[in-house]
């Protein structure tokens, strides 16, 4: 379970202190949690510091009983590869590679061997419908077929944490539909923190969390905690 | 798809920037392979010419160490009466006294080099192997035998005249059969007609052939002690101070063609710095999936390392072709091959393309493997 504690995250703006996020406290259960909020409430930090892309000022985040924000770099990014999955708003696929490559990219990471890697990539492709696309670099493919690769990218190795970020912000309609079924149904056995304005796509998760001026303003449960 | 593969990947996705940079090692590399060929070149026919010379000691006056070759008629007739009276004492075989004089510039085809060599001492004395292809091998005292190339290249037959200076002419009486030496661009003639050219008595130095049996650097440390201003070397002597002298000279030429290096190494550190400011993102991605900080560092180094290295081979296949033709040419003019590529200056050549490459990738390397997260995904 990843845990966030008085999590506190404080900037400075020339002469101002800026406080993106502040107190923000919450354990998220298995399934999805959407978090919404305007402009400036604390989303995007609040990702940062899950994902252990940024350090907060004051607080914590834990993975299990592991304090992530007192890992170092390097063993951040590692549990970042063997326990969590992302999927950006802008797609963020490597332009050089393939669809395939841009799946196996993790398992490379992970040292798994060639052969075992384009199995798993291919079988990801399929399952976000684009195994004929697999050979294709990304400026080939549309935008719903990048994030879509994407996904498959985030589930490589098969984390049971997936952060997801205006997954389908940059996506027209038929894109979005497809994209957020895949991105819930890939969900359900894992933790989905789903960042985003789109009230939509929040009223599908289980929980939604309203962030205001970077505080927890309210938690609104729709569906049971499994 | 390994780490190389996203290198070659990332290369060939910017092909007329990777091909422009390639060039500029390949044109560093070439020219301090060739620079340093000539170095190469001339150790190696110097020392094959060397270790064909037949006497173990050269005499020549205290300050002209070295080959002795061309040095101002120093050593007088009175020196060489000594040298020959220690020589005798010391059992050596025979004393050979000898005179330098060149004619012309520095186009082979316009020079003559000329050796003089006293009366019955023909040019196998000193130059063991060399046979005559035509007429007499040791000359008389109007004659003159010349060497299988100066022969070929001034069209020079038996009979023909050899004109030293207004007072002293000369005739062909023997031709020497090519032996790929030194001799092949002398012309042999007898000391004191050289000596009437120049109008001395003195002698340019004096060749020492030893009794089976002797030591070398033991009969010329004994020679030098006998007659103070001379210096008695021993062909390895000359090999060191030959072999000092190149060294200089590698220095030098490796100094010049270091001009070439930087720029090359520039052009690199410019298309890998180029490459990771606009691959911040995707850098940032990468450590957002877990890559780690050594991962973008080797990524980054081995792009540096694989354009220094493909460059560098390439320069050195183009420096080894450049050098073989230029030892086609002066084969054909002087029957040297005056540039060598040999295996230890390819491997020099490809460590110094591999360190530029290091040193060009090591800054942008680190700066890559250091961008945060956040500010690498524009998550600020």
């Amino acid at each position: 379970m990843l845990r966030a504690e008085n999590l506190t995250k404080r900037y400075r703006q020339g002469e101002k202190e800026v406080v993106a996020l502040a107190g923000f406290t919450y354990a998220f259960p298995l399934g999805a949690t959407a978090v919404v909020g305007p402009s400036g409430s604390g989303k995007t930090t609040l990702l940062n510091l899950l994902a252990g892309f940024d350090l907060p000022t004051e607080g914590g985040v834990f993975l299990e009983e592991t304090p992530l924000h007192r890992l170092p770099e390097d063993a951040r990014a590692e549990v970042r590869l063997k326990r969590m999955g992302f999927v950006f708003q802008q797609w963020n696929l490597i332009p050089t590679l393939t669809a395939w490559e841009n799946v196996a990219f993790p398992l490379l990471l992970a040292g798994i061997p060639p052969k075992a890697r384009r199995e798993r990539a291919l079988e990801l492709l399929e399952r976000v419908g684009l195994e004929a696309r697999a050979s294709h670099l990304p400026s080939r493919l549309s935008g719903g077929e990048q994030q879509r690769v994407a996904l498959a990218r985030a589930l490589a190795l098969d984390p049971p944490i997936l952060f997801a970020d205006e997954p389908t912000g940059n996506l027209d309609a038929d894109s979005r539909e497809q994209v957020a079924s895949l991105l819930f149904e890939a969900g359900r056995e894992r933790t989905l923190i789903l960042v985003t304005h789109d009230l939509e796509l929040a009223a599908r998760a289980e929980r939604i969390l309203h962030l205001k001026g970077g505080r927890l303003a309210r938690e609104e449960v729709l569906r049971p905690t499994r | 798809m390994e780490i190389f593969h996203l290198v070659l990947r990332n290369l060939l996705a910017r092909p007329v920037r990777s091909l422009l940079t390639l060039l500029g090692v390949l044109i560093a590399t070439s020219s301090m392979v060739l620079f340093l060929s000539f170095g190469e070149g001339l150790r190696r026919s110097l020392f094959q010419e060397l270790s064909r010379v037949g006497p173990a000691i050269q005499v020549v006056p205290e300050g002209t160490e070295g080959l002795g070759f061309g040095t101002y008629p120093e050593i007088t007739p009175a020196q060489l009466q000594a040298l020959e009276e220690a020589g005798q004492a010391l059992g050596v075989r025979a004393l050979v006294p000898t005179l330098f004089l060149s004619r012309g510039g520095f186009d082979p085809q316009t020079s003559f080099f000329f050796q003089g060599l006293p009366r019955g001492v023909g040019p196998d004395l000193l130059y063991p192997g060399v046979r005559a292809k035509e007429g007499r091998l040791v000359p008389t005292a109007e004659g003159a035998v010349v060497g299988g190339k100066v022969a070929k290249r001034s069209q020079l037959a038996l009979e023909s005249p050899l004109r030293l200076s207004p007072q002293v002419t000369l005739r062909v009486e023997g031709i020497l059969e090519e032996s790929g030496g030194l001799a092949d661009n002398l012309i042999f003639v007898p000391l004191e007609a050289l000596q009437r050219v120049l109008g001395t008595q003195n002698f340019s130095a004096v060749l020492v052939a030893l009794s089976p049996g002797q030591k070398a650097e033991e009969v010329a440390r004994n020679l030098e002690k006998a007659v103070p201003g001379l210096k008695a070397q021993t062909t390895g002597d000359v090999m060191r101070f030959a072999e000092r002298a190149l060294r200089i000279s590698d220095l030098v030429r490796f100094g010049i063609s270091l001009v070439a290096l930087i720029v090359g190494g520039l052009l690199v550190a410019n298309t890998v710095m180029m490459s990771v400011y606009e691959r911040t993102r995707e850098f940032g991605v990468m450590r957002a999936l877990g890559a780690r900080r050594g991962f973008i560092f080797r990524l980054v180094v081995l792009e540096a390392l694989f354009l220094a290295l493909l460059g560098g081979t390439l320069g050195l296949a183009l420096g080894g072709m450049v050098s073989y033709a230029i030892n086609l040419y002066t084969f054909a003019q002087v029957g040297l091959a005056l540039s060598a590529v040999t295996p230890r200056l390819a491997l020099f050549s490809l460590l110094v393309a591999l360190s530029l490459g290091l040193f060009a990738g090591l800054l942008p390397a680190y700066n890559a493997s250091r961008i945060p997260v956040v500010e690498a995904l524009g998550r600020v």
